[in-house]
């Protein structure tokens, strides 16, 4: 992913313990890196660097990544949208479309014939699956294989995914798994081959977002081995696993025979052979990726992304500044208070601060404005998030200190006021110490003393995280499973989310009846489009709560080398999509 | 040269005499004058400057390629001598002399810390009891083998964050780098109170603690002063890793480790930014140690110069041999 910033981000809706929530966000960083990968030109739709643009088949791709790809088992994988490497091999019931840009945004069908025919209240939901599918060994995928798959996404010996299952399925809260509960889940019915049925306990409107992630890959009870099925998984996708050396450091696919265009839309499977080199230093990555030499020139990244430095250098440089890619991905950092503390009980003070940060310098930490957006909303600015333009406390380009000074007044600190930021001490551009310096210098213009704190990277995400000790004034990410509202607002702002005795994620511990029953209604619509203007209209109002200050959206820049072809960066990833590229 | 007619030099007069004529040692202590007298004035000179070492520039810095500095030399003006940092447009000039007050500030405090610790110690265990000599030796064996930059990382990480942070590098720094100069004054102390005078001294009725402070402690300066001297680039060195680890002063104070930490990504696009502490440091640690080699020369003119530069050992010994003759 992106600079690591998937990290602490992808975070589920809910997670019973800061353990669990550990071990996955460390999925999430090795799926989604996995997964991810981002390049191509300037502009978005361009297709190639230089030369012959048509892409076509053969060849081999080599991935430079940062991270392995670590326990190759869809029912392990934490993705978003199914991932970059594992959906080369894991097909799902849909999948995300494989477009450039805004339209990268949408779920599109991929095992299944549409995204999903939902009842009234959308707590039923049934997919049937297209015609002539089949696995790496000619068998045939069934709709019992795709049950199964999920069953043992429930073993404890087999977590690492998303806890969204365990809370929608009817009955599977406390759901062991097929190798301890024989009878399996009931709360998914396959009446023939070609059908599955979902019963929610809830209504959930984005369960078609949910149907993209790698728990929903057919996995054919006869081969499972359990814990060793990572090993070899059986691929349905036009890629199946012919090395993996130490536990994913280096992965190699070649060619599914048994795959077929006709029933795949999505993935275009260009290369030959995907060789995937794992363990590199983000610095070689990028160093080898503009050196371009040897095999490197038909390379990319799914997980390293330009820093500013690099990024100084690459655009003085045309031929480099023509093989970066620009991407987008649902994605806010920003300044998080707690009321239940002072002075920050007082929303007048969080006002204030709202006026008086001074966003040009705080991208300029970020990387500059080729690497950051400036922010004024909490919802990313993307339409399939609901993105709904506001500004409630403009500060414009370089602070208002003079409106913040008079809140200040009329609040009762006419003197000035200090206080202390909590921040990490990742080198991670985001929630690290070079923000928080430059959000210190624009507050002192206000009058307001700013005292850092630097935490360790796992002690500030478990202060941040714990009612108890949660600072009065910190920053934060956050990211979303999947493109859409939902997942963005919901475990931030709802009330009934806040966790007393674990992970908290509503650190601005709001519970406003008004908010959460919008959320339920949303959660009822089937209508995406519907339900992401909603979603926005909500974000608007939350945001004159002042209870997070929105500081920018990242940008991510990746570079590919010289002989790589149609790029496709789809705003779901924000990264180049590994199906679509070519090397020939 | 001396007339033969005038009697023998006192110590410190000898002492300054040799070091006198070492250049090299001369060069190098007029550059850690310089040095500290920059350190003392920052306020001062950044005033002339007219600069301050946090005060952001967004202007100064070109956002669209990652937030380098605007204009050639990494942004060096009139206003901005050295430049600006990439990325915030803080002013270099300013950043580098505050920085050399936390540098040397932290390694002279720390050395003093190891100094007091070592000479305590080490005269302890010499003059002590058979199991006081045992128990300390043991100890400052085990403290010389800890490695230093894991003790003060650790240590480093469980300190509140409100402790102001130089000093506490001073402070852990100190507490663990005194193993060698415990051992060399244990050594040194051993031999001194076998000597007679050191003996008559005791048939007189002196206390040990008389003993120590009269007759001990200036026979033990000389190598003590030697291996300060040494002891304080090498501390310069360790505060830098600390910084550049993460572990050092916070920010946004700056210290030249923590600018190379910053600096180091920034080597192609804005070179200076990572030249200029890598230069401070590299000119600081070298005189300090040229210096150091010199007064070790100077206390020792036995002892050959370890550094065989410009020590003026030709001079020394014709000195020395004018003077018996």
């Amino acid at each position: 992913m992106v600079r690591d910033a998937f990290r602490e981000v992808v975070f589920p809706m809910r997670q019973p313990s800061v353990t669990a929530r550990r071990v996955a966000a460390a999925s999430v960083s090795l799926v989604l890196a996995a997964g991810a990968t981002a390049c191509g030109p300037e502009d978005n739709d361009a297709k190639a660097a230089g030369g012959d643009s048509t892409p076509h088949k053969g060849g081999t791709l080599t991935v430079l990544n940062a991270n392995p790809q670590q326990d190759f088992d869809p029912a392990r994988l934490y993705t978003s949208g199914g991932g970059n490497v594992p959906s080369l091999v894991f097909r799902t019931l849909t999948t995300r479309n494989r477009e450039d840009g805004a339209a990268g945004a949408k779920v599109v069908p991929d095992l299944a014939t549409d995204t999903g025919r939902p009842n009234k209240d959308a707590t039923v939901w049934t997919y049937t699956l297209k015609k002539g599918l089949t696995y790496e060994d000619g068998t045939p995928i069934t709709s019992a294989d795709i049950k199964y798959g999920i069953e043992r996404s429930f073993a404890p010996e087999l977590s690492g995914g998303a806890p969204y299952l365990r809370d929608w399925l009817v009955g599977a809260a406390d759901y062991q798994g097929p190798y301890k509960d024989k009878k399996g889940l009931d709360a998914i019915e396959t009446p023939d081959e070609r059908t599955i049925v979902f019963h929610l306990n809830k209504p959930e409107g984005e369960f078609p977002y949910l149907a993209t992630q790698t728990q929903f890959t057919p996995v054919p009870k006869s081969k499972d081995t359990g814990t060793k099925y990572e090993e070899h998984p059986v691929s349905s996708g036009p890629y199946k696993v012919v090395r993996n050396d130490n536990d994913g450091e280096r992965l190699v696919l070649e060619r599914n025979p048994h795959w077929s265009a006709v029933t795949d839309a999505e993935r275009k499977a260009y290369p030959d052979k995907i060789d995937v080199r794992s363990g590199l230093d983000s610095s070689v990555i990028n160093q080898r990726l503009s050196a371009s030499q040897g095999a490197d020139a038909a390379a990319v990244t799914t997980d390293t992304n330009l820093g500013p430095a690099e990024l100084a250098k690459v655009t003085g440089d045309k031929d480099l500044a023509s093989r970066v890619g620009t991407g987008h991905f649902g994605y806010t950092n920003y300044i998080a208070f707690n009321p239940k503390t002072k002075p920050f009980d007082n929303p007048k003070v969080r006002q204030a601060i709202s006026y008086a940060i001074d966003r040009s310098s705080v991208v300029n930490a970020a990387g500059g404005s080729a690497l950051a957006e400036p922010a004024t909303t909490f919802l990313p600015d993307q339409k399939s998030f609901g993105y709904t333009p506001y500004d409630h406390f403009p500060a414009g380009k370089a602070g208002d200190a003079a409106k913040a000074k008079e809140l200040l007044k009329e609040a009762g600190y006419a003197k000035g006021l200090t206080v202390t930021l909590t921040h990490s001490n990742a080198k991670d551009f985001e929630t690290s110490p070079e923000i928080a310096t430059a959000i210190q210098d624009a507050l002192k213009k206000a009058g307001i003393t700013v005292k850092l704190q630097g935490l360790e990277e796992n002690d500030y995400s478990d202060k941040i995280h714990d009612v108890k000790a949660e600072p009065g004034f910190f920053l934060a990410h956050w990211g979303a499973d999947w493109p859409s509202g939902g997942p963005f607002l919901a475990p931030i702002f709802d009330g009934r989310q806040i966790v007393k005795d674990g992970a908290n994620f509503n650190t601005g511990q709001l519970n406003d009846t008004s908010v959460n029953d919008e959320i339920d209604a949303i959660n009822k619509l089937t209508d995406l489009d519907q339900a992401a203007e909603r979603w926005g209209a909500l974000d608007q109002k939350i945001g004159e709560k002042a209870l997070t200050v929105p500081l920018f959206h990242p940008v991510y820049k990746r570079l590919v080398g010289k002989d790589i072809k149609n790029v496709v960066i789809s705003d779901w990833t924000g990264v180049l999509d590994i199906s679509q590229v070519a090397v020939k | 040269m001396t007339d033969p007619a005038v009697p023998a030099a006192s110590g410190a007069r000898q002492f300054w005499r040799r070091l006198r004529t070492q250049r090299a040692a001369l060069a190098a202590a007029g550059v850690v004058a310089l040095l500290v007298l920059v350190a003392l004035a920052a306020p001062l000179l950044t005033a002339v400057e007219g600069q301050d070492p946090t005060t952001y520039h967004p202007s100064l810095v070109d956002s669209a390629r990652g937030g380098v500095p605007v204009g050639p030399l990494g942004g060096a003006s009139a206003d901005h001598w050295f430049g600006v940092e990439p990325q915030t447009g803080r002013d270099l000039f300013a950043r580098l002399v505050y920085g050399a007050r936390v540098s040397l500030g932290v390694a002279l405090a720390a050395t003093v810390v190891q100094v007091a610790i070592g000479i305590t110690l080490g005269v302890a265990a010499a003059l002590g009891k058979r199991w006081v000599d045992q128990l300390l030796s043991r100890f400052t064996d085990v403290m010389v083998a800890m490695p230093l930059m894991i003790m003060a990382l650790a240590l480093l990480a469980i300190v509140p964050a409100s402790f102001p942070r130089p000093v506490l590098v001073a402070l852990v720094i100190g507490l663990i780098g005194w193993g060698n100069i415990a051992r060399i004054v244990r050594a040194q102390t051993l031999t001194l109170k076998e000597l007679d005078y050191v003996a008559a001294a005791r048939l007189s009725g002196w206390g040990t603690w008389s003993i120590a402070r009269r007759e001990l402690l200036p026979g033990i300066a000389a190598p003590v002063i030697t291996y300060a001297a040494l002891l304080v680039p090498t501390n310069i060195t360790v505060e830098a890793a600390l910084s550049f680890l993460g572990v050092g002063v916070k920010p946004p104070t700056p210290s030249w480790g923590q600018m190379l930490t910053a600096a180091d990504v920034w080597y192609q696009a804005a070179p200076q930014y990572l030249l200029l502490p890598a230069g401070a440091l590299f000119v600081t640690v070298l005189a300090l140690t040229v210096l150091g080699d010199g007064v070790r020369t100077a206390l020792d003119p036995r002892a050959a110069s370890r550094l065989r530069v410009g020590t003026g050992r030709r001079q020394e010994s014709k000195a020395a041999g004018g003077g018996t003759a």
